[in-house]
C-alpha cells in the first residue's frame, strides 16, 4: 500500500510524535499569543466584559434615577368635596408631586393632559346610585396618558397618596360603625419564603454559568480555530508547515490540542468572570451591597463543571476546525465557521428558566447536554449515569469529528487548498460524485 | 517636450520609536515623450516612495512634480489622469470579469464613455484576454492577472507609465513578456517611469537611467554617460561604485 | 463628470458584493431562516414549562397552633378554585399531604407549600425572633408586628427558588385574598352599611390615550435600536470589503491611482454602504412583520399604528442623517482597520456605541426640549418617539436632524482623511517597535495597561463597596493598584523611571501659578459640574452619600488632609502625569494628548458624574506638565485643588450645601487664563512633545 509520507494511519501517538505534537503546539500558542484577534476574543473579551457590563448598567441605573427623580408630577385636582379636602393635603404631602387646583372648564385640563401640559387628572364625583347611598361617599378616577412615561409615573404617584388617604377614611368609617379592628380583618395572610438567599444566589448562578460558557467557549474556538487553519493558508505559511519533518498527525493534533486549549482557557476566565461579577450585577436588583450577595457550590460541581468545560471545547475545536479546514481566507473561514456558532447556541435554549433537569433525552443532545449537566451541579443535582452518558455522547462526537478530520486529510487537493474553500463543494465532489482519492 | 518633471521630491515619515524618518530626499528629474527611465536602487533606497510620490498615493513633505503639465499637489486628479500605475502591490478585484475590470478603469480614469466599448475590446485583443475575457479574476492564473493588470493600466491610454518593479517575482518568460510591454509602449511615445534592482533590466530598457541610494539620486543619465564617468563597464560596476561613495 | 464616475464606482461595489453568494446567504438569508427556528423553539420551550407548572398537583400542609381554623380556609379556597366561573384559567389542584414534618418535606422539594395557622401573639412572638435573628434588623417591621390587630395569622410558607412552589403560592395567597375580601364584605353590611367596601371610597383610572398613540408610543422605543442593529449589521457586510478588504488584497492602491477623486471613492462606497445597509433593514422588517401575520410574534393586545403622513415623512427624513452617520461610521471603522480581521474585531464596539446611544433615547425622562436634542442618534431617537405618538415639535426636530447631520457629516470627512492619511494606506512599513521591543513598544501598550487598571479598580470597588474606610481605599486603589501598576509599567518596558514620572525641575514661576490656578480650577470645575448636571441630573443619594465618604467625620484634620489631598496629588499625578503622559507623548499632539490623558484620568473616577469634572481637572493638569515639562507643580496643583474641595466644609468654615456666587465663575475662568498665560510664557516644553499647529516646542 503506497502512502504519501506522513499521511495519518492513526491517531495513536508515539513517544517522539508526542514531543514533535508539544513543540508544534508550543509554537502556536506563542504565536497565538501575539495575535490581536485571538487575545481580545479569548483572553481579554471573557475577562472585561462583565466589569464593563457592569459599569454600563450602575451608569445607566444612577441616569435614570437621577432623570426620574428630577421630574416632578403636575396634578390637576378637580370637584373635591367639603368633607375630603384633607386628600388635598395627602397628595401634596407625596414626593415630587405638584397639585393644581381646578382651573377652567372641564375640557382644558383633559386637552392640557393630552397636550403633555400636566401629567394626570383627578376627578371626585360619585360614579352610580348604589355608592351614592352612603352620605360622603367618594369615588376617584385618575386619567392619565399610559403612552406618556411622565404620566405613568403621576399616577403611580397620586394613587400611592389617594389610597393612603382612603385607608384613613374607611379605617374612620369602621369606627363610627363601631365594627373593630380585629372582626373587619378576619385573619392576616403572611409569606415567607423558605428558600435563603443563597439558594436564590445559586438559581441564578446555575441560569448564568451555562450559557455564558458555553458562548465564551465556542467564541474562544472561534478565531484561533480559523487562525490556525485558513489564516495559515492566507498567510502561505500552510505549506511551510506541511514541510516540516513531522507527520500530518502530529501537525493537526497539535493544531487541535492550541484551539482547544483557547477555548477552555476563554471558558475558565469566563467562569472567574462571572464569579467576580455576579454578586455586584445583583446587588442593584436585590438591594443589598455586592459582598452580600451568596451562592453555594457542592464541591462536586468543580470537577463536573470542570469536566463540562473540557468537553466543550474539545467538542468546538473539533467542529470549527474541519469547516475552517478547507477555507482559503480568514475571511472564508468565518463564513463557514459561523453557522456551527449559531447551530451550537440553540439547545441552550431547551432547560432555560425552568428547574429541568437532565433527562435521557436531553443527555444526547451534545453542548445542550452539558449546559444542561452544568446547571444540574451547579444546583447541586447529579445523575451519575445521565453525567455519564452526557460525557459518552460529547466523547462520541468529538471522536466522530476527529474520524471527519482523518478521512479528510487524506484527499490530497485538500490539502492545496481545492473545492473553492467550501465545504458543501468537497462534499459534492468526493462523496456524491465518487471520484478517486488521490491516496490508495 | 518634458512630459515629467520631478522637483526637489522630498518625503519624511513619523515613526513613534525613530522619530523623523527621511525616505526621499530633494530628487529631481525630467523625461520626455518616449522616454523609459528606470530608477535603479537596492531595496529600501525610496525607489517606491518615489513613484508612489508621483502617482499621487503619498504626498510630498516638500518640493513637486508636474505631469504632463499638472502639478501633483494642485491638480492630483488631472495628474493621475495621464497617468499609468502598475505595481506588484496593485492588485485587482477578484469578482470582476477581466472585461469589467478594463472597462470599469476606464471609467473610473474618465475615458470618453462613448469610445469605452471599443477601446476594452481593443485592449482585450492587443493583450490576449480574449479567450478568458469572461471570467472572474479571482479564477484566473498570474499569467493571466498579469495581462490584465498590464492591461488596466494602459486602458485609459494615458501618456505616462510607472512601473514599479513590474518583474519582481515573475518567471523569465513573464518577465520577458513585460519588458517586451514596456518596449511597444515606449515605441508608442509614452513616458515611461519604472524602478528596478536589476541590471540587466535596466541596461536593456532604459533611455536613462537613475541610480537612488539612500533616498538619494546619486546620479542620472545614459548608461554610456555612467560609464564615461565612472570608467566601469558593467553596470553592476558602475551602480557599485556610486553607492560606494564615488564619483 | 463626477457623477458618471461616483455611477462606476457604486455599481461594481455592489456588483462585486452581488457575486459573493457565500457572504450574502450567512449574513442575510441565514438569519431570516433561523430567527423563526429561534421564536419557534423558544415559545415550544416556554409552552412546555407551563404546562408542566400548570398539569402540576400542589402537594400542601397543613401545620401550626390554628391548624383547623387554616384547614377551614384552604378548604374554602379549594372550593373557589373548583366551582370558579372564571373559565380562562384551568383550576387548580391541590392535594392535602398529612405526612409528619412538611418543614423538612418542603425543604426537600417533596411538597409544595406548607400553610401555618397561627395566633396572633405566637405570630409576633415568631416573626421578633426571626428579624432579631436576621443581621442588621429592621426596625420599622419590629414596629409594624407589635401594632398588629389580634387576629388569627394564616403563613404561607414556599420556595421561591422553585416554579411550581412559586406558582402554588401565587394561587393560594389570590383565593386567600378573595376569602378576606368577602369577609370584610360582610362584615360592613352585618353592620348596617347599604353600600359595599368596594364602592366606598373607590379609586379608579382612565387611559386617556388612544391604542394608536400606545402602540406609537411602545414602537417608538424599540424602532430606533431595531433600526440601528439592522442597518449597522447589514451595511457591515459591505464595509468590511469597502476599505479595509481592498487594502489587504491590494486593490485600495490600485483605485488610488485613478483618476477618481478621494471624496468620489468615499462617496461611492459609503452610497453602497448605505444602500445595502438600507436593504437588508426593509428585507427583515418585511420578515418581521411576516412572522407578525402568520402570528409567529405575537404583539400585545390592541396594538395598532396608525401614522399620518406627515409623520412617517418626518420618521424617513429623520433617519436620514442617521443612515448616512451610520455608513460613514462603517466606513470609518473600515479605513482605520488594516485588515478584515482587524475590522472584524472592532465592530462589536461599535455596534455597541450606537447601542448605548438608541438605549440612552429610551430612557424614561427623556424630553426632546432639552440640551439632548443636541447629541447625535440620541437626539434622532428621542424625536422618533415623539413622533410616533403625533407629537411633531419642529423647531426641535430640525436641531436634532441637524446633529446627527453634522456627525455624519464629520465620520465622512474623517474617512476621506484616511484615504490619505499614509500610514493607513500602506501597512505600517516603517515601524521600528516591534523590532527593538521595550521602551519603544510601550506607547503602542500604555493605554491597554490603564484598562486593566481601569477593570481591576472597578472590580474591587464595586465588592468592596462602602465596606472598606477611607483610609484603605485611598492607599489599595490609588497605591496598591494604581502606582504599583506604573512601577511594573516602568519595569516591565525598562523605562527610565526619571523621564517616565516626568521627575525634572520646572520653571520657577510655575510654582507660583499653583497659587492663582488651582483654586480657580475648583471653581471653574464646579461650575462645570452644576452645567452637566443640568442635562444628566445625580440622584441626590449618590451626591449625599459621596459627601458623607469624604466628610469622613471621625477622622482627624490631618489625616484627611494626608488621604484626599498628599496622597492623591501625589501618586495620582505620578501615574496618569507621569506614566500615561509619558506612554503617549509620541503618539498624540499636545491637544488630543491634554484630552485623551485627562479622559482616561476621568475615568478612573468610575461615576458618571464625576467624571465630567476630573477629565477637566485631568485636561488641565496635563496642559501643566506638557507645559513644564515635570510633574512637580502638578503635584501641587492636584493636592491644592483636592484640599481647597474639601477641607473648608470639613472645618466647618462653610456648610455642606454652600453654593458658589454667580460671578465666581467667570473670575474663575479670568484666573486660570492668567495662571495659563502665565506658564505658557515661562514654558518648558515636555521633551519629544510633537509638534503642532500651536508651535509649543520651545523657540
Amino acid at each position: 500500500m503506497a502512502s504519501l509520507p506522513g499521511a495519518p494511519s492513526s491517531f495513536r501517538l508515539s513517544s517522539a510524535s508526542r514531543s514533535t505534537v508539544f513543540l508544534l503546539y508550543l509554537r502556536e500558542l506563542r504565536s497565538a499569543l501575539r495575535e490581536r484577534s485571538i487575545v481580545v476574543n479569548s483572553i481579554l473579551l471573557p475577562v472585561f466584559l462583565y466589569p464593563l457590563l457592569l459599569w454600563v448598567m450602575v451608569t445607566g441605573a444612577t441616569l435614570a434615577e437621577g432623570m426620574a427623580e428630577g421630574t416632578r408630577s403636575r396634578v390637576v385636582v378637580r370637584g373635591v368635596p367639603e368633607a375630603h379636602v384633607e386628600m388635598l393635603d395627602s397628595l401634596r404631602a407625596a414626593p415630587d408631586v405638584e397639585v393644581i387646583v381646578p382651573l377652567g372648564a372641564v375640557e382644558e385640563a383633559e386637552d392640557m393632559l393630552a397636550r403633555g401640559d400636566v401629567d394626570l387628572v383627578v376627578d371626585f364625583g360619585i360614579a352610580s346610585a348604589r355608592e351614592a347611598a352612603m352620605p360622603d361617599n367618594f369615588s376617584v378616577r385618575l386619567s392619565y396618558d399610559r403612552s406618556v412615561e411622565r404620566s405613568r409615573r403621576a399616577r403611580a404617584r397620586a394613587t400611592a397618596a389617594v389610597t393612603r388617604y382612603r385607608d384613613r377614611w374607611l379605617g374612620r368609617q369602621a369606627r363610627e360603625l363601631d365594627i373593630a379592628q380585629a372582626e373587619l380583618e378576619g385573619f392576616r395572610i403572611v409569606s415567607n419564603s423558605v428558600s435563603t438567599e443563597r439558594q436564590l444566589g445559586t438559581l441564578l448562578l446555575s441560569e448564568l454559568l451555562p450559557l455564558f460558557l458555553v458562548i465564551m467557549v465556542a467564541l474562544g474556538c472561534f478565531v484561533p480555530a480559523i487562525d490556525t487553519t485558513a489564516g495559515e493558508r492566507e498567510r502561505s505559511t500552510w505549506e511551510t508547515t506541511l514541510t516540516l519533518a513531522a507527520s500530518r498527525t502530529d501537525i493537526v493534533v497539535a493544531k487541535y490540542l492550541f484551539v482547544a486549549t483557547l477555548g477552555l482557557t476563554a471558558g475558565v476566565l469566563n467562569v472567574v468572570g462571572v464569579f467576580a461579577a455576579i454578586g455586584p450585577v445583583t446587588a442593584p436588583i436585590t438591594g443589598s451591597s455586592a459582598a452580600e450577595f451568596e451562592y453555594s457550590l457542592p464541591a462536586l460541581a468543580f470537577p463536573v463543571v470542570l469536566l463540562g468545560t473540557v468537553s466543550l471545547s474539545l467538542f468546538f475545536a473539533a467542529a470549527m476546525m474541519i469547516l475552517a479546514a478547507f477555507a482559503r481566507t480568514f475571511k472564508e473561514g468565518q463564513g463557514m465557521v459561523t453557522p456551527i456558532y449559531w447551530l451550537a447556541l440553540l439547545p441552550l435554549l431547551l432547560g432555560q428558566g425552568s428547574e429541568a433537569t437532565l433527562t435521557p433525552v436531553v443527555a444526547a443532545i451534545p453542548v445542550g447536554n452539558v449546559a444542561m449537566m452544568l446547571r444540574d451541579a451547579v444546583r447541586g443535582v447529579f445523575q451519575w449515569p445521565l453525567i455519564l452518558e452526557t460525557l459518552s455522547v460529547q466523547v462520541v462526537a468529538v471522536v466522530c469529528c476527529l474520524l471527519v478530520a482523518r478521512s479528510v486529510l487524506r484527499f490530497e487537493d485538500f490539502l492545496i487548498g481545492a473545492y473553492d474553500g467550501s465545504f458543501w463543494r468537497f462534499l459534492k465532489k468526493r462523496l456524491i460524485t465518487g471520484a478517486p482519492r488521490s491516496v490508495h | 517636450m518634458e512630459t515629467v518633471v520631478a522637483e526637489d521630491l522630498t518625503k519624511t515619515f513619523y515613526d513613534e520609536s525613530r522619530g523623523e524618518v527621511c525616505a526621499v530626499e530633494n530628487m529631481s528629474f525630467a523625461c520626455r515623450a518616449g522616454e523609459v527611465l528606470g530608477l535603479l536602487g537596492s531595496n529600501g533606497a525610496g525607489k517606491t516612495t518615489t513613484l508612489r510620490m508621483l502617482a499621487t498615493i503619498l504626498r510630498p513633505s516638500s518640493g513637486t512634480a508636474r505631469i504632463m503639465g499638472h502639478d501633483l499637489i494642485r491638480d492630483p486628479e488631472a495628474v493621475r489622469r495621464s497617468l499609468g500605475f502598475y505595481s506588484t502591490s496593485t492588485a485587482l478585484y477578484p469578482r470582476l470579469t477581466a472585461r469589467e475590470t478594463l472597462e470599469f478603469f476606464a471609467r473610473v480614469n474618465r475615458y470618453p464613455a462613448a469610445r469605452i466599448e471599443e477601446r476594452v475590446s481593443e485592449l482585450v485583443g492587443r493583450f490576449g484576454i480574449a479567450e478568458f475575457q469572461d471570467a472572474r479574476v479571482e479564477k484566473l492564473s498570474s499569467g493571466m492577472r498579469q495581462r490584465v493588470s498590464i492591461a488596466r493600466t494602459v486602458a485609459h491610454d494615458p501618456p505616462v507609465l510607472v512601473f514599479d518593479e513590474p518583474t519582481v517575482g515573475l518567471d523569465v518568460i513573464a518577465a520577458l513578456e513585460m519588458q517586451e510591454v514596456i518596449r511597444t509602449l515606449s515605441e508608442e511615445r509614452k513616458t515611461i517611469i519604472f524602478s528596478t534592482h536589476i541590471m540587466s533590466e535596466a541596461e536593456k530598457l532604459c533611455d536613462t537611467i537613475a541610480i537612488i541610494h539612500r533616498g538619494h539620486l546619486l546620479a542620472s543619465g545614459t548608461l554610456e554617460h555612467h560609464r564615461r564617468c565612472t570608467g566601469k563597464h558593467y553596470l553592476e560596476d558602475v551602480f557599485v561604485h556610486y553607492v560606494r561613495g564615488g564619483g | 463628470m463626477p457623477s458618471f464616475v461616483l455611477a462606476t464606482l457604486y455599481r461594481s461595489e455592489l456588483r462585486m458584493l452581488l457575486r459573493d453568494t457565500r457572504t450574502i446567504v450567512i449574513a442575510v438569508v441565514a438569519p431570516l431562516v433561523l430567527f423563526p427556528v429561534l421564536i419557534l423553539v423558544m415559545r415550544w420551550v416556554e409552552q412546555r414549562q407551563v404546562t408542566r407548572v400548570e398539569r402540576t398537583v400542589y402537594r400542601y400542609a397543613v401545620t401550626g397552633s390554628h391548624e383547623d381554623f387554616a384547614y377551614y380556609k384552604v378548604q374554602g379556597v379549594i372550593n373557589r378554585e373548583t366551582f370558579d366561573p372564571d373559565t380562562t384559567r384551568a383550576p387548580a389542584a391541590f392535594l392535602h399531604d398529612r405526612s409528619p414534618n412538611p418543614d423538612s418535606l418542603i425543604r426537600a422539594g417533596a411538597i409544595h407549600l406548607v400553610i401555618e395557622g397561627l395566633g396572633a401573639d405566637e405570630y409576633r412572638r415568631v416573626r421578633t425572633r426571626e428579624l432579631q435573628e436576621e443581621a442588621g434588623s429592621d426596625s420599622v417591621e419590629l414596629a409594624v408586628i407589635a401594632d398588629l390587630p389580634d387576629v388569627p395569622v394564616i403563613r404561607l410558607h414556599y420556595r421561591a427558588d422553585q416554579d411550581v412552589s412559586r406558582a402554588a403560592f401565587e394561587r393560594m395567597r389570590e383565593r386567600l385574598e378573595e376569602l378576606r375580601r368577602s369577609h370584610r364584605d360582610s362584615v360592613y353590611r352585618a353592620h348596617g352599611l347599604v353600600v359595599g367596601i368596594e364602592d366606598m371610597g373607590e379609586i379608579g383610572s382612565e387611559n386617556i390615550a388612544s391604542t394608536e398613540r400606545e402602540s406609537g408610543a411602545l414602537l417608538g422605543l424599540m424602532l430606533t435600536p431595531l433600526l440601528l442593529v439592522l442597518m449597522l449589521t447589514g451595511g457591515s457586510i459591505v464595509a468590511v470589503d469597502a476599505i479595509s478588504g481592498e487594502k489587504e488584497r491590494g486593490t485600495l492602491e490600485t483605485l488610488l491611482t485613478t483618476a477618481a477623486r478621494r471624496a468620489e471613492i468615499v462617496n461611492a462606497k459609503q452610497l453602497a454602504v448605505a444602500t445595502v445597509g438600507v436593504a437588508v433593514t426593509l428585507v427583515n422588517l418585511a420578515n418581521l412583520l411576516a412572522y407578525v401575520v402568520l402570528g409567529l410574534i405575537e404583539l400585545p393586545d390592541s396594538f395598532t399604528v396608525s401614522l399620518a403622513p406627515a409623520s412617517l415623512v418626518v420618521l424617513l427624513m429623520l433617519f436620514l442623517p442617521v443612515t448616512v452617520l451610520v455608513s460613514s461610521s462603517l466606513l470609518l471603522l473600515s479605513g482605520r482597520s488594516k485588515s478584515y480581521k482587524e475590522y472584524q474585531l472592532y465592530f462589536p464596539f461599535l455596534l455597541l456605541i450606537f447601542l448605548a446611544l438608541a438605549a440612552a433615547a429610551a430612557l424614561p425622562g427623556m424630553d426632546l426640549r432639552s440640551a439632548i436634542a443636541l447629541v447625535p442618534v440620541v437626539g434622532v431617537g428621542v424625536a422618533v418617539r415623539e413622533v410616533m405618538v403625533g407629537e411633531l415639535d419642529w423647531p426641535f426636530l430640525m436641531v436634532a436632524f441637524a446633529s446627527t447631520g453634522i456627525a455624519a457629516w464629520g465620520a465622512a470627512w474623517l474617512t476621506e482623511r484616511t484615504l490619505s492619511t499614509e500610514r493607513l494606506i500602506s501597512g505600517a512599513e516603517l515601524d521600528r517597535a516591534d523590532l527593538v521591543g521595550g521602551p519603544a513598544l510601550f506607547p503602542r501598550r500604555v493605554l491597554r495597561w490603564f484598562g486593566v487598571l481601569w477593570a481591576i479598580l472597578l472590580v474591587t470597588s464595586l465588592w468592596s463597596g462602602p465596606s472598606l474606610g477611607l483610609r484603605e481605599q485611598v492607599l489599595f486603589n490609588i497605591v496598591g493598584v494604581l502606582f504599583v501598576g506604573s512601577l511594573l509599567m516602568v519595569r516591565s518596558y525598562r523605562l527610565d523611571p526619571r523621564a517616565a514620572f516626568a521627575l525634572r525641575g520646572p520653571p520657577p514661576v510655575a510654582w507660583a501659578t499653583v497659587l492663582i490656578g488651582a483654586p480657580a480650577a475648583l471653581v471653574t470645575g464646579i461650575g462645570l459640574a452644576e452645567l452637566f448636571r443640568r442635562f444628566v441630573p445625580v440622584p441626590d443619594e449618590v451626591i449625599r452619600s459621596f459627601a458623607q465618604f469624604l466628610a469622613a467625620g471621625d477622622l482627624p484634620v490631618w489625616q484627611i488632609a494626608l488621604f484626599l489631598a498628599v496622597i492623591p496629588g501625589v501618586f495620582e499625578e505620578l501615574v496618569f502625569r507621569g506614566v500615561l503622559v509619558h506612554g503617549l507623548i509620541r503618539r498624540l499632539r499636545p491637544v488630543p494628548l491634554a484630552l485623551t490623558a485627562g479622559v482616561v484620568f476621568g475615568f478612573f473616577h468610575l461615576s458618571l458624574w464625576r467624571i465630567v469634572p476630573t477629565a477637566y481637572l485631568g485636561v488641565l493638569l496635563t496642559a501643566v506638565v506638557l507645559l513644564t515639562g515635570s510633574v512637580y507643580p502638578a503635584m501641587l496643583w492636584h493636592a491644592l485643588y483636592n484640599a481647597l474641595g474639601i477641607l473648608p466644609v470639613r472645618m466647618g468654615w462653610v456648610s455642606q450645601d454652600f453654593d458658589l456666587p454667580l460671578w465666581s465663575y467667570p473670575l474663575g475662568v479670568a484666573a486660570l487664563g492668567v495662571a495659563f498665560l502665565v506658564l505658557w510664557n515661562a514654558r518648558r516644553p515636555y521633551p519629544g512633545l510633537l509638534a503642532s499647529p500651536g508651535r509649543l516646542r520651545a523657540s
